[in-house]
């Protein structure tokens, strides 16, 4: 018992620890990831205005109604129609009004074609910037089709655009995650996935993979940049000047299992234009890349 | 027929070689050891004791109801006790292996795990704490209250419970193999798709984890049918549908889900095990199969499965919070129709962990919906705990500490499930540690609760109570613990830490790792403070001898039958006159009233056949994990011939005597035990009853 006004500090902790930047979903970036923060909200504090009273209900009979308090005992009061209406009311109109809510905001942030960025799509078409991402055991391919470039853990979005992912992965699923940016969805083999965010402000952040899929996972970050438009153009220019090209060949090499130990990012010009497609293609018809055994042992045994 | 397998395969042995048995790993040396000195230790004393008839005669060999619930409840605990090894080591390596510099022994780039054995640690830690500790305690518990709650001599097929036991003990050893001969799976508990297919997953740990579930699952398919049937056929005269104790609803709803959602995963790993073994393509990305359909197929009884493992859970606490209470349970009809609310709406959520799939708003938006109505009963259920606790005489005995403990958890989880439930919130958290805290409120709200049973009900069958002292100091080092850990993984991730993390990249999430890493520390010490309260209490077991209610205000019919429970359960079997039937017959001075004669008995005998049933099981899964053909084929014909041999086994039990009963009667009014059933010849063709 005499711990419990130490533990009441516990909270305060906490409070002052989320100020600190390292909680990133505390501080979204962009549209998208603003309306999932205020959702977090809204839902953490409906739930809070049942669970709060309930809490604090729950110390006080706890505590007034303990044996030799004295309270009143009512050894058989078991029922009473009115309350247990109100049991079932309560939690329904709250589930009614979070479930509208939830409905809505779906609507609003939905990977694919996310209701918040459709009035900047239409006013502004040019302002999309569509990038391929294929997921590989375990990098990330990023295939500029417009651009004609190709990165290997590192994705570059000039400020102001709407950057609409598509997603595949090579041999096992993964999920996609840039914290404060863009929301998780999984990317599978064989399997087309969108992914839709808005870069509104300069800034340097880090994706990385979210869902398990297999020993180099932990090593699946990749280099998220927003820049300015001209920062991006010579970017581009910069990396199409790179001399390796990404043939589907070339891709075959690059999709080999490895672990990207020490963040090496690296550019490609001139991707084949239907690499996505064929990545796709090659997955549904059942080419795999195994993981060869020597990995299992040692996750840096082929770094090269 | 046989599909391509990497490395070496002979008709003799399989895939089995001395390359298999991981001995030059230093931790799985020091496990190896401390497993060896404990079962050493354990085999020495029984053979010290003279103990093998008794265990065989007593235990190995018992169709006792209240025996298998306390075989079940041990093996829980064992394994939940590797399970806890496994967590510790995850927190250890991730909180060692944070940042680009953080150094690396044996092998692992950074920590002490490289990946690959990292990735088992986590799969085992997931497969074992759902599967087989928590499970195997849940059906514990249901198997030795159950009949006792409804007035019941046993459980409707007495054989057939001795054989879930067997089958999911037999899994449970399968698991515990794998630690020692060739590997665990390493793509998660759930089997995430197409990692466990065979290029990606090449060794034995997928067939591992495959099998000991499949035959696990069979166990508990087996257990649910048997449930249902004790329930449905075999309630006292006089227990009516709304006088049986929530316990035995929560048990009855729970075993609908379990007959109906374990067909599912069943289906859903034989599919699998077709792809790793005859080379179809049901879940590859490939050749026309489809992955998704084994993520929704494993979830369609994955979720039904949380609440079969929290339905029970529910359950328990109904009954301790009014023991301890002094009151009847507030609003037990609603109670009741909260439970099935449960029951059915899971069911209709699976989606709900996969909304990041790419499902469409439509989709995404009806599982949205539908996980939210969960809320409702479960909103229903707190509020009725609570208004119970109202004008209460609340007595907080350790029980009661677990039980309020538990409804912290229930609400915590309740509020995290809530915001989970929201898409748009699930886009950012979906596969981050903020999940995984909010699924441990549910799942140590399920340990929180099995502490609470194993506390209340110890006595009932063993006739002496659990030290208190000790068991506090347990409670509270393990509910600190909890909130330790949790509290801080939550923090972790809204930080952005995914889950599945062998080498946590990020410094920034370092303070927090600390923190859990500090909770782990107090998890051992409350489980030190567990053993002790076991050793101190069966020390002092003389002390403590208590009759046939131990708490004093106990309130269903469990609680009429003497302490430790005979064999036989019910000498007589008692009339049911309403809901709470011992505090209405404590209430009119009848709970201690002697009946005026007894009748026979006809009781079942104890059979060696589940025990061997189980052990051809388990070998028979270790051959197909090794591809060893032959002993899979010996073993599975040895199940066949053991079946067909039971079928015609004309032992039909025999017939407890009156004068048996009033002397066994007698002996336990003077304080003795009725420790060992006595011996008999079988009863030959029992006339019809």
């Amino acid at each position: 018992m005499r711990l419990k006004p130490y533990l009441a500090l516990l909270p305060v902790l906490a409070l002052a620890a989320c100020s600190s930047g390292d909680y990133r979903l505390f501080h979204p970036l962009n549209l998208i990831a603003t309306q999932e923060w205020h959702a977090t909200i809204v839902d953490t504090i409906v739930m809070l205005l049942i669970i709060l009273p309930v809490l604090l209900v729950l110390a006080l009979f706890g505590w007034r109604y303990r044996k030799g308090a004295g309270a009143a005992y009512d050894p058989d009061w078991s029922h009473n129609t009115a309350l247990e209406l109100l049991v079932w009311g309560v939690p329904f109109l709250v589930v009614a009004g979070l479930g509208y809510y939830s409905v809505k905001t779906i609507y609003a942030v939905e990977p694919y074609n996310p209701g918040l960025l459709q009035k900047q799509e239409a006013a502004d078409p040019q302002s999309v910037l569509n990038v391929d991402v294929i997921a590989t055991d375990w990098q990330w391919v990023f295939v500029y089709p417009d651009q004609h470039i190709a990165t290997i853990d590192q994705l570059v979005v000039p400020q102001g655009s709407v950057v609409k992912m598509r997603l595949t992965s090579t041999s096992v699923s993964n999920d996609i995650f840039i914290p404060q940016l863009a929301p998780m969805i999984a990317v599978m083999p064989g399997m087309l996935t969108k992914d839709t965010f808005d870069a509104p402000a300069l800034g340097n952040y880090t994706g990385f993979a979210a869902d398990f899929s297999g020993a180099g996972f932990s090593w699946m970050q990749f280099d998220t940049k927003i820049v300015s438009p001209a920062d991006f153009t010579a970017w581009t220019q910069q990396a199409s000047a790179s001399s390796d090209q990404l043939s589907y060949e070339a891709f075959q090499q690059v999709a080999q299992p490895h672990a990207n130990i020490g963040a090496k990012i690296s550019y490609f010009s001139s991707p084949d234009p239907q690499l996505f497609d064929k990545v796709v293609a090659a997955a549904q018809a059942g080419v795999v890349y195994p993981v060869p055994a020597a990995l299992t042992k040692s996750i840096g045994s082929n770094e090269k | 027929m046989q599909v391509e397998v990497p490395g070496p395969w002979s008709p003799l042995l399989g895939r089995l070689t001395l390359d298999a048995i991981p001995y030059t790993n230093p931790i799985l040396q020091g496990t190896f050891a401390g497993a060896a000195l404990a079962g050493l230790i354990v085999i020495g004393c029984v053979l010290y004791f003279k103990k093998v008839g008794y265990l065989w005669r007593e235990w190995l060999t018992s169709v006792d109801h209240k025996k298998i619930g306390v075989m079940y409840i041990i093996v829980g605990l064992v394994m939940l006790f590797r399970g806890f090894a496994d967590g510790l080591m995850i927190r250890t390596q991730q909180v060692i292996a944070n940042g680009p510099n953080a150094p690396g022994v044996l092998g692992a780039q950074h920590g002490f795990l490289p990946p690959f054995h990292f990735d088992q640690v986590y799969s085992a830690h997931g497969t074992i704490m759902i599967l087989f500790a928590a499970t195997p305690i849940l059906t514990g518990f249901q198997n030795i209250v159950v009949p006792l709650q409804i007035g019941a001599r046993d459980m409707a097929f007495p054989y057939m419970n001795a054989l879930s036991l067997w089958l999911t003990t037999a899994a449970a050893a399968l698991v515990m193999i794998s630690l020692f001969v060739g590997d665990f799976s390493a793509a998660g508990w759930v089997g995430l798709i197409p990692l466990t297919e065979l290029p990606f997953s090449p060794s034995t740990g997928v067939d591992y984890w495959m099998w000991a579930i499949q035959i696990s699952s069979v166990g508990t398919t087996l257990n649910a049918i048997n449930m249902i049937v004790t329930i449905v056929e075999m309630r006292a005269p006089g227990m009516t549908w709304f006088r049986m104790p929530v316990f035995s609803w929560t048990t009855l709803s729970t075993n609908i889900i379990g007959l109906t959602a374990f067909p599912v995963l069943g289906v859903a790993l034989a599919l699998l095990g077709a792809d790793r073994y005859l080379g179809t393509h049901f879940f590859t990305a490939g050749y026309g199969g489809n992955l998704m359909l084994y993520t929704n197929l494993f979830w369609i009884w994955g979720h039904p499965e949380v609440y079969f493992l929290i339905l029970p859970t529910f359950g328990i606490l109904s009954e301790v919070i009014p023991t301890f209470s002094e009151k009847p349970l507030f609003g037990y009809v609603t109670m009741v129709a909260a439970t099935f609310a449960i029951a059915g709406i899971s069911w209709v959520v699976w989606l709900h962990h996969f909304f990041t799939m790419g499902s469409g708003p439509d989709i995404n938006g009806f599982f949205s919906v539908a996980t939210m109505l969960v809320g409702i009963p479960t909103g229903v259920k707190l509020f009725n705990w609570m208004f119970t606790l109202y004008r209460a005489r609340i007595t907080y005995s350790v029980a009661m500490l677990w039980a309020m403990f538990g409804l912290f958890l229930l609400l915590a989880g309740g509020l995290t499930g809530m915001m989970l439930a929201l898409p748009a919130v699930n886009y950012t958290v979906h596969d981050s540690v903020f999940v995984i805290a909010h699924f441990h409120c549910m799942v140590l709200l399920v340990v929180a609760s099995a502490f609470a049973g194993v506390t209340y009900w110890f006595p009932k069958l063993f006739g002496f109570k659990l030290n208190e002292g000790w068991g506090k100091a347990f409670f509270w080092t393990f509910s600190i613990a909890t909130i330790i850990v949790f509290a801080a993984m939550f923090a972790l991730g809204f930080q952005g830490e995914t889950r599945r993390l062998d080498w946590t990249f990020n410094t920034a999430w370092k303070p927090m790792l600390m923190v859990e890493e500090i909770g782990m520390i107090l998890y051992v010490v409350s489980l030190a403070c567990f053993a002790i309260m076991l050793v101190v209490s069966i020390r002092n077991r003389a002390k403590n001898r208590v009759g046939a209610d131990p708490w004093g205000t106990s309130r269903t019919l469990e609680w009429l039958t003497p302490s430790p429970v005979p064999f036989y359960n019910f000498a007589v079997t008692p009339q049911v006159n309403t809901r709470d039937e011992l505090s209405w017959r404590r209430k009119h001075g009848l709970e201690s009233a002697k009946p005026a004669g007894f009748e026979a008995i006809h009781m079942p005998s104890n059979t060696g056949m589940p025990v061997i049933i189980g052990a051809l099981a388990g070998i028979w899964g270790f051959a197909m994990i090794w591809r060893i053909w032959w002993l899979a084929g010996i073993s599975l014909l040895g199940i066949v011939v053991c079946v067909i041999i039971r079928s015609f086994n004309k032992n039909e039990g025999y017939h407890l005597q009156p004068q048996e009963i009033e002397a066994m009667e007698k002996n336990l009014a003077t304080g003795a035990i009725v420790a060992e059933q006595p011996v008999r010849t079988h009863l030959h063709h029992v006339e019809a009853h």
